[in-house]
């Protein structure tokens, strides 16, 4: 690719100084000059500049003005200051307000000077570069969220569909009219609604912090629990919910922690217990909340602790999708809580969580 | 406050997808809830109907079932208009929404409509509707 020559606009009073800057180095460069700051603002408003030189004495307006007054409008030129004598206000003030990317004195060294203009034409592409991706980055999200989201809207919907139909055969008694067709396909149905609802609350819980709302723990684990308990009637809940304080926090990521936490007590547990107790307890202080949910499931092998956690870790034995707990942890990062487990086979597991007061 | 109301007992079913249409008039036909079910599939036929059977209060519906998402006119444009009808085309008349949204902003939304009495989530279960039946009419 042939880059076309680093457009570099000279301003200095003196004539000469133009004219042996203009010999010196109009093979390299495609230099614009100007003798005074007000005829530099017209050629910097007509032209894409990338670097700028001042000098810094000229009458009316000094480099440093100069450089003070476009560093709003004219933000991405790189700057470099030229001056004849060593004014240390002159230099701090060129520093501190005016965004000097270089300070040169005069009479100039061709090659030095040559060096700064290279270089800062190198940092000006950089600036460029660098926005240009964020821009093109913060876009490829937003398509991004935008293409999750309706996906699993509109694939939710006809598969909602799908799940009614079947309650209807359900009701018109005919479930068991083509021998376990129909089971089957329910089956299949559920799995793929979890599999979209979890890709939603994963999408939901990437997106920014949603604003503080006060939290009432115990209508929420009684909502949890209502929605998650009408598939397995026969767990027992035993609630010991402690909030003397009022609880601020994110309500939406609280539901996707404990929502998926309580519903893998209920879905975890043993086919042939015939006691089947999950115990949730709360205790909120004005700085967090303490949450416990213990089950006498199943439990979790020693050696997968460490990775039930971790995107699509699965079981031979059971049938998670891998996205439950992966999205309980992110979202607690979020929320900066914290989570621990314990567990034995056949005994069951305690999930314990701190969760940050934030009110 | 539930609403007093009447034999025969009416719902009406705004959706845009007619398999929806089907499906949820088939379920509240074998529930035995309602006695007649008004199907429109869109919110301007649901209008409509307000207005051509504005004369026979006997034939409004008791319960409204509004889908939220629909193209043109959606559940909460419908809700916009349907506030300002006359007080007497809606006095035994009570909306709740049937929607497979989990979207946050649309559940927020709905809970913040004072016409909503609840948003129900397809697909349709006969015993949630009874349930809101039971709480919100009496008969």
């Amino acid at each position: 690719m042939t880059r076309s020559p680093v457009k570099v606009l000279y301003i200095d009073d003196e004539e000469n100084n133009l004219l042996a800057f203009k010999a010196s180095f109009r093979r390299q460069y495609e230099i614009y000059t100007a003798n005074s700051a007000a005829e530099g603002l017209k050629v910097l408003e007509n032209l894409p500049i990338e670097v700028i030189i001042a000098d810094q004495k000229m009458p009316t307006t000094t480099g440093v003005e100069f450089f003070k007054s476009i560093s709003t409008t004219f933000p991405d030129p790189v700057r470099i200051l030229l001056t004849g004598y060593t004014d240390i206000s002159a230099l701090a003030d060129a520093i501190n307000h005016g965004d000097i990317y270089r300070y040169i004195t005069k009479p100039w060294n061709d090659l030095e000077l040559h060096n700064s203009i290279k270089n800062a034409h190198d940092a000006y592409t950089s600036k460029i570069d660098l926005r240009n991706k964020v821009q093109e980055l913060e876009k490829t999200n937003d398509e991004l969220n935008r293409f999750i989201y309706s996906i699993s809207h509109e694939l939710r919907a006809p598969l909602v569909s799908v799940i009614g139909i079947v309650n209807l055969v359900k009701m018109e008694g005919l479930y068991h009219s083509s021998g376990e067709y129909w089971e089957l396909i329910e089956s299949c149905s559920n799995k793929l609604d979890y599999y979209i609802q979890k890709t939603l609350q994963y999408y939901k819980n990437n997106k920014d912090l949603s604003e503080k709302a006060d939290i009432n723990f115990k209508k929420l684990v009684d909502d949890i629990i209502d929605l998650y308990s009408y598939t397995d009637r026969d767990t027992q809940f035993n609630l010991n919910i402690n909030q003397p304080h009022p609880f601020k926090g994110d309500s939406f990521r609280l539901e996707v922690i404990l929502g998926n936490l309580i519903s893998n007590a209920i879905k975890y547990q043993k086919d042939n217990e015939t006691h089947k107790v999950v115990d949730i307890s709360i205790d909120v202080t004005p700085f967090s909340a303490e949450i416990s949910i213990t089950d006498n499931g199943l439990g979790i092998l020693n050696e997968h602790l460490e990775k039930i956690f971790t995107q699509f870790f699965k079981t031979k034995n059971n049938k998670g999708s891998g996205l439950g707990l992966f999205i309980v942890k992110e979202a607690l990062n979020k929320i900066d809580g914290k989570i621990s487990v314990k567990s034995s086979l056949n005994q069951g597991t305690t999930f314990k969580i701190t969760i940050p007061n934030a009110g | 406050m539930p609403v007093n109301v009447e034999r025969p007992f009416r719902v009406m079913l705004i959706d845009d997808n007619i398999i929806d249409l089907k499906i949820n008039s088939k379920i509240i036909q074998l529930s035995k809830l309602f006695d007649e079910i008004i199907q429109c599939h869109s919110a301007e036929e649901a209008l409509n109907y307000f207005h051509s059977h504005s004369k026979e209060p006997h034939t409004l519906p008791n319960l409204i079932l509004l889908d939220i998402q629909m193209p043109e006119m959606d559940g909460f444009d419908f809700l916009d208009i349907y506030k300002s009808l006359p007080e007497d085309w809606k006095v035994s008349c009570q909306v709740a929404m049937l929607s497979s949204t989990l979207d946050f902003g649309d559940i927020q939304k709905a809970e913040a409509n004072s016409y909503v009495i609840k948003l129900l989530k397809k697909p349709l279960i006969p015993t949630e509707l009874e349930n809101l039946l039971r709480s919100n009419f009496s008969f």
